[in-house]
C-alpha cells in the first residue's frame, strides 16, 4: 500500500459523512495528495478499495478535476499567481526569471526533483501582489531578489 | 402459463395527465416523459443519448420539443408530461433548434462516413440528412484525438478483445458508459477528462471485457464504437437479416443474424428487442455464438471408422454401414439394445423426431437429453423434477418484491435473468438476496448474500425455514409438523452446520414470509448436485411452509436453449403419464423395457447389456462429471454412431460420425425457460453436406424400419406434446430432510465446482474466435486469499489433483470468490476438467500446488 494507515484512516473517517458512497472521491484525494503530492493509477486502486467505489469512477472524477496532480511533483511546488493583480505587478516576469533560475518551462519540475513550477489562478492575496505559495506557504511583495533568496532559502534548507 | 402468478393482484389505479401532443389529447400515467408518451402514440421524437432501458440523462438535446410558455425548447425526455401542457414536436423552432444541436454535434465530427462501418445504419448519419445540414460555419481544425500506434489519420483504439474505439466520431451521449454501469453493473469502461477532449475510454490499466460488452457496440448511436468481427467486413446494406434466437441461453433471446446470402455467411447478430424476455440486451456469448457456425473446422462429409480410422465417406454409405450394424447387433443379440443421448440444445423437430427413432424403432427406453448431469433421478416425479416443473416467467422479476436466487451463478448460467433482476434492483429497489456455495459477481445486486459451506444445500434452505419458525412469521401448526421432518431441527445447529448467521438468516425468513411477490429461482448447483433430490425436497417443504408459490413463483431454471422442450416433448426415459400417453397416441405403440437415463445407460453399456448408442449434438465425454467413466462406457460399445458440427472427443470414439448442421441452418422451433415456443429462421445453408438432425434421424429409421418420419407428422406430435400442461402438482406434505454430510479426506481439500466461463457455454463456443478472444483457455479461479496463502500469482501453472487425475492449470484471481472454493471453466477441450470429478461425489474435492520451473 502506498497509503499509510493514518491516511486510510482519516478517508474512513471522512468517507462515513457520505450517504453515497462517490461523494467521498473528492475528499479522499485530498487525504491522498497531502500524503503523497499526486495521485496516479495506483492511488485509484487504493481509494477504490478504502471507500469501495469502482475505480474507474475514481479515475473519471479525477481526470475531469485538472488541479490534481496526475504526476509526482517537486518537493516544492511554486505556484505562481498569474491573475490581473499579479500580473499588474509583474508575475510575468517572475515566471520566467524562475523559468530562468531553476532551469525549467512552467509546468515542469528540476531533475532533482526539488522545485515544480505553476501558475495558477487567484490566490486572493491581490494587496500583496505579486505572490508565490509554495505548498501550504504564502511569500507576499515579491521582486526578482526576494525570489531568488527564496529559493536558495529553500535549496539550503535541511530536513 | 403465468396465469396462477397473476391472480389476486389487485389493481392499482395510477394517477393519470392529459396533455397535447401535436394537436392530439394524450393520457399517460403521471410521470411519463414526454418523449416515452410521444413513443407510445407514435410520433416519433429522434434521439442519440436516450434508451428505452436506461434512465435519461438530456445529455445530447435531439430530442427538443416546443411547450407553450415555456420560453426555451425543452428537452423531451427529461421533462415530465403535466396536465395542460401544449407540446409541438415538429414545428419550425423545433426543427431549427434540432438543426442547430445537429451542427454542434458534428463541430468536430470527422464525417468519414465512406471508410465507417456504421454508414448506413448510422443514427447521425441518418439525421443529418433528415434535418439538411449540409453545410458548417465553423471555419476552424476539428480537435482530432490520435492513437499513437496509428500510422493513418484513423484514431483506432483497441479497448477491449472485441471493441475498437474511435473516439473522433464520438458525440459524447455517454450512452455505453451508463449501460454499462446502470444496466450491466460493469466498471471497465468510462468517460475521462473534460471539455473538448472530453472521451470514453476504458478503465486506466484495463480493458471491456465484461459478458455483455458487445450490447455497448449495438447501442453506440454513430461509428465510435464498433466490434472486430464486424468492421471491414461488409456494408450493412449489403446484408438481409433473418430473426433467429439464441442456441447457448435457455431464455431464448431474440436475435438477428445478418447474412450474405452468395457468400452463404453470418456477418453479424444483433438484438431484436422483445421485452418479455430480453429488454433488447444479449450476452457476448449471444452475440458472437454465430461465429460457430461459419468456424472452418466443421465436419463437411460423414466419416466411418476403417481399420481404426475415420475416413469420409458419402451419406448413402454412412447410412447403409449403420443400417448394417443395427442389423448386426439385432441378429447377433436376438433384440435391439441400443440407447440414444441428444443434446437439449436441438429443436423440437429433432428432439422429438430422436425420441420417435428410439422408441419405435430402437424399441427402448433408453434416452436422455441430460449428458452432462451426474446420477440423474430416472422417474420425472422426483421433487427435482416437480420443483423443475414448475412455470416461471422472466416478466415477472420486473414487480416482484424480494428476489431469491439459490444455487445460481446467475452471470454465468442466466445473464437474461440476472440483467433483469438488475434492473428491477434499480427501478423498483426489490429485497434481493443470493444463496451460493461460493461468492458470486451477480451477488452485487443482492441486499445480503448468503455463502454456505459446500454440500450444505440442503441444510442451508432449512435454516430458512427454522428461521422463519422461530421469527414466528410462519403457520404454527405447520411450524410443528415441519420439524418433526428435519435434522437438525434447530436454528442454531442448522446454521452452524452450513455456516451461516442466524441473525442475517432471519432476515431472509422475515422477507419471505412478509414478500407480496416473490421470485425463488434455483440453478446449476442444484441441478448438477447428486443430491438434487433431497436439496429440492428442502426447497418443496420450504414453499409449502412459506405458502410461496401462492405468492410469487419458484423454480429450477432450465440450462440450455430447449431444455424445457425436451422436457415438455419426453426426451427422457420415464416421461411423466400424460406425455407419455401423447407418445402412446401419437407412435401407437410404446415400448415396455426399463426406462435407463444417462448413468443407467453407461451402467448397462459396462455390463455388455447395451450394445449400440446414438449422440446427437451431446459431448458426454467432455461434459459428464466423470470422464473416466464416460470413456470406459464408449470403448465397451459394439457400434457408436455420433452427430455432431465439430469433431470432438466423443465422434473420435465413434464407428460413425455425421455432420450435424447448426441452428442457424434450418428452421427450427424451441421452448425456452419460460415454456414459450419461438421460431429460428434458416440464415444459410448447411455447411458442407451436413444436416439437421431430424433429416439424420429420419434417414436412418426410413432405412432401419422403413416408417414414416415425414416432417408433417412429427410437428403434429410436437404440438400435441407441447400443448400438455406439464406442471406437476406440488406435494401436500413435508418431506423428510436428513442432511447428507461427505467427508473431507485430508488430502483433497479443496471444493472445486466446474463452471461455464462467462464467455463460454458448453462444447461449441471454443469454436467462436470472437469469444476466444476473451477466454481463450481454462484456468483456476481462486480467491486472492487461498492465491496468497499459496504464495501463487495470476497466470502461474498450478498442479490440480483430484483422486483419479491431475491436471496443469494457469491461476486466475477472482475479485468475488472469497473461500477456498476453485472453480474451473468446462468449456475447453484441451484442458478435460470433468477427468477430476466422480460421478458418485457430490462435491468434487482436489488439492494444488504449485508447478516448479
Amino acid at each position: 500500500m502506498i497509503l499509510t494507515e493514518d491516511s486510510i484512516a482519516k478517508i474512513k473517517a471522512k468517507a462515513v459523512r457520505y450517504p453515497r458512497k462517490k461523494s467521498a472521491i473528492l475528499p479522499a484525494w485530498t487525504v491522498a495528495y497531502r500524503q503523497i503530492g499526486h495521485v496516479d493509477e495506483a492511488i485509484y486502486k487504493e481509494i477504490s478499495k478504502v471507500i469501495g467505489v469502482p475505480m474507474v469512477e475514481i479515475a473519471e472524477a479525477a481526470t475531469f478535476y485538472t488541479m490534481f496532480p496526475k504526476k509526482p511533483r517537486g518537493k516544492y511546488l511554486l505556484q505562481v499567481c498569474n491573475n490581473i493583480s499579479c500580473a499588474l505587478r509583474g508575475s510575468d516576469s517572475m515566471i520566467t526569471h524562475l523559468e530562468n533560475k531553476l532551469d525549467i518551462k512552467l509546468g515542469e519540475t528540476t531533475d532533482d526533483n526539488q522545485f515544480s513550477l505553476i501558475a495558477v489562478e487567484c490566490l486572493g492575496a491581490c494587496a500583496t501582489a505579486p505572490m508565490v505559495q509554495v505548498n501550504m506557504e504564502y511569500h507576499e511583495n515579491l521582486d526578482a531578489t526576494k525570489l531568488d533568496k527564496l529559493i536558495d532559502d529553500l535549496k539550503a534548507k535541511k530536513d | 402459463m403465468s396465469e396462477a402468478v397473476k391472480k389476486d393482484q389487485p389493481k392499482v389505479s395510477v394517477p393519470t395527465v392529459t396533455f397535447s401532443l401535436d394537436g392530439q389529447s394524450v393520457t399517460v400515467p403521471k410521470g411519463t416523459t414526454v418523449l416515452q408518451a410521444a413513443k407510445d402514440v407514435g410520433i416519433h421524437i429522434p434521439t442519440f443519448c436516450w434508451h428505452p432501458q436506461l434512465k435519461s440523462v438530456g445529455a445530447c438535446r435531439m430530442c427538443y420539443v416546443e411547450v407553450e410558455k415555456m420560453p426555451k425548447l425543452m428537452v423531451s425526455c427529461m421533462l415530465d408530461a403535466m396536465d395542460g401542457m401544449v407540446v409541438q414536436t415538429d414545428s419550425d423552432q423545433v426543427r431549427q433548434g434540432r438543426k442547430a444541436v445537429l451542427e454542434f454535434i458534428l463541430l468536430n465530427h470527422p464525417l468519414d462516413c465512406p471508410t465507417c462501418d456504421k454508414g448506413g445504419e448510422c443514427d447521425l448519419q441518418n439525421l443529418t440528412f433528415k434535418h439538411g445540414v449540409d453545410d458548417n460555419r465553423f471555419d476552424f481544425k476539428k480537435a482530432r484525438f490520435k492513437e499513437e500506434s496509428m500510422t493513418t489519420t484513423f484514431d483506432d483504439k483497441k479497448i477491449g478483445p472485441e471493441i475498437v474505439l474511435n473516439r473522433n466520431r464520438c458525440i459524447l451521449c455517454y450512452k455505453c458508459v451508463r449501460a454499462n454501469k446502470e444496466a450491466f453493473g460493469e466498471y471497465d469502461l468510462g468517460a475521462f477528462e473534460r471539455g473538448n477532449i472530453t472521451q470514453i475510454d476504458a478503465v486506466p490499466g484495463g480493458e471491456v471485457c465484461n459478458p455483455f460488452s458487445g450490447n455497448l457496440v449495438e447501442i453506440c448511436p454513430v461509428g465510435a464504437l464498433t466490434n472486430s468481427d464486424w468492421r471491414y467486413k461488409i456494408r450493412v446494406w449489403l446484408t438481409k437479416t433473418t430473426p433467429s434466437l439464441c442456441n447457448f441461453n435457455s431464455s431464448g433471446s431474440n436475435i438477428d443474424f445478418y447474412k450474405e446470402d452468395h457468400q452463404n455467411k453470418i456477418f453479424r447478430v444483433t438484438s431484436r428487442t422483445n421485452d418479455s424476455i430480453d429488454d433488447g440486451w444479449i450476452s457476448d456469448i449471444t452475440r458472437y455464438g454465430y461465429q460457430v457456425i461459419n468456424s472452418a473446422d466443421r465436419l463437411q462429409k460423414p466419416l466411418i471408422k476403417k481399420d481404426g480410422k475415420q475416413v469420409e465417406v458419402s451419406w448413402d454409405e454412412a447410412i447403409n454401414f449403420i443400417a448394417k450394424k443395427y442389423n448386426d447387433i439385432k441378429e447377433s443379440v436376438g433384440r435391439v439394445c441400443i440407447g440414444g443421448l441428444i443434446s437439449p440444445s436441438l429443436d423440437n423437430r429433432s428432439l422429438y423426431s430422436f425420441s420417435k427413432m428410439i422408441r419405435t424403432v430402437c424399441k427402448s427406453n433408453n434416452i436422455d437429453f441430460r449428458g452432462d448431469y451426474r446420477m440423474l433421478p430416472n422417474n420425472p416425479d422426483s421433487p427435482f423434477g416437480v420443483l423443475r416443473s414448475q412455470p416461471f416467467s422472466i416478466a415477472e422479476i420486473d414487480d416482484s418484491d424480494v428476489i431469491v436466487s439459490f444455487g445460481s451463478d446467475l452471470i454465468h448460467e442466466h445473464p437474461n435473468e440476472y440483467l433483469r433482476i438488475r434492473k428491477a434492483f434499480n427501478y423498483t429497489q426489490p429485497k434481493i438476496y443470493s444463496m451460493m456455495p461460493y461468492s458470486v459477481k451477480s451477488a452485487d445486486v443482492a441486499n445480503i448474500e448468503y455463502v454456505y459451506t459446500p454440500g450444505t444445500d440442503e441444510t442451508a434452505i432449512n435454516a430458512i425455514c427454522l428461521a422463519g419458525i422461530e421469527e414466528n412469521v410462519v403457520d404454527a401448526s405447520m411450524a410443528t409438523e415441519y420439524i418433526k421432518h428435519v435434522v437438525p431441527s434447530t436454528l442454531k445447529d442448522a446454521s452452524a452446520l452450513c455456516g451461516l448467521d442466524e441473525a442475517e438468516l432471519k432476515i431472509l425468513a422475515r422477507s419471505i414470509a412478509e414478500g407480496k411477490k416473490i421470485t425463488f429461482l434455483v440453478g446449476e448447483i442444484v441441478t448438477r448436485s447428486k443430491a438434487r433430490d433431497i436439496i429440492t425436497a428442502a426447497l418443496l417443504n420450504m414453499n409449502k411452509l412459506f405458502g410461496l408459490s401462492s405468492k410469487g413463483q419458484i423454480s429450477i431454471l432450465a440450462r440450455y436453449a430447449n431444455s424445457k422442450g425436451a422436457e415438455k416433448l419426453g426426451i427422457l426415459p420415464d416421461p411423466i403419464a400424460p406425455i407419455k400417453e401423447a407418445l402412446k397416441n401419437d407412435f401407437e405403440e410404446y415400448p415396455e423395457s426399463e426406462p435407463r437415463n444417462t448413468d443407467g445407460m453407461m451402467a448397462h453399456i459396462r455390463k455388455e447389456e447395451i450394445k449400440g448408442l446414438f449422440i446427437v449434438g451431446s459431448n458426454p465425454m467432455m461434459l459428464y462429471p466423470d470422464k473416466e467413466f464416460i470413456k470406459e462406457s464408449l470403448d465397451k460399445l459394439d457400434f457408436l454412431v455420433v452427430c455432431d458440427l465439430f469433431e470432438t472427443e466423443t465422434t473420435e470414439a465413434a464407428d460413425v460420425v455425421l455432420p450435424l448442421a447448426g441452428w442457424a441452418e434450418y428452421d427450427g422451433d424451441y421452448v425456452n425457460l419460460e415454456g414459450v415456443c419461438q421460431s429460428a429462421k434458416q440464415a444459410v445453408k448447411p455447411a458442407g453436406e451436413s444436416k439437421a438432425a431430424y433429416e439424420i434421424v429420419r434417414l436412418i429409421a426410413e432405412k432401419l424400419e422403413h416408417k414414416t418420419f415425414d416432417v408433417e407428422s412429427i410437428d403434429k406430435g410436437v404440438e400435441a406434446c407441447l400443448a400438455i400442461d406439464t406442471t406437476i402438482k406440488l406435494p401436500n406434505e413435508f418431506l423428510d430432510i436428513k442432511a447428507e454430510s461427505e467427508d473431507v479426506t485430508g488430502e483433497f481439500s479443496h471444493p472445486i465446482f466446474i463452471i461455464d466461463d462467462a464467455h463460454h457455454c458448453g462444447h461449441l463456443t471454443e469454436k467462436a474466435p470472437s469469444l476466444n478472444n476473451f477466454t481463450a483457455e481454462a484456468y483456476l479461479m481462486m480467491s486472492e486469499e487461498l492465491a496468497a496463502k499459496n504464495n501463487m500469482q495470476e497466470n502461474d501453472p498450478v498442479r490440480v489433483e483430484s483422486e483419479v487425475s491431475k491436471l496443469i492449470l494457469p491461476v486466475k484471481i477472482s475479485e468475488s470468490l472469497d473461500s477456498d472454493v476453485l472453480l474451473i471453466p468446462r468449456n475447453f477441450q484441451s484442458s478435460p476438467v470433468t477427468s477430476l470429478c466422480m460421478r458418485k461425489r457430490r462435491i468434487d474435492r482436489v488439492k494444488i500446488s504449485k508447478v516448479d520451473e
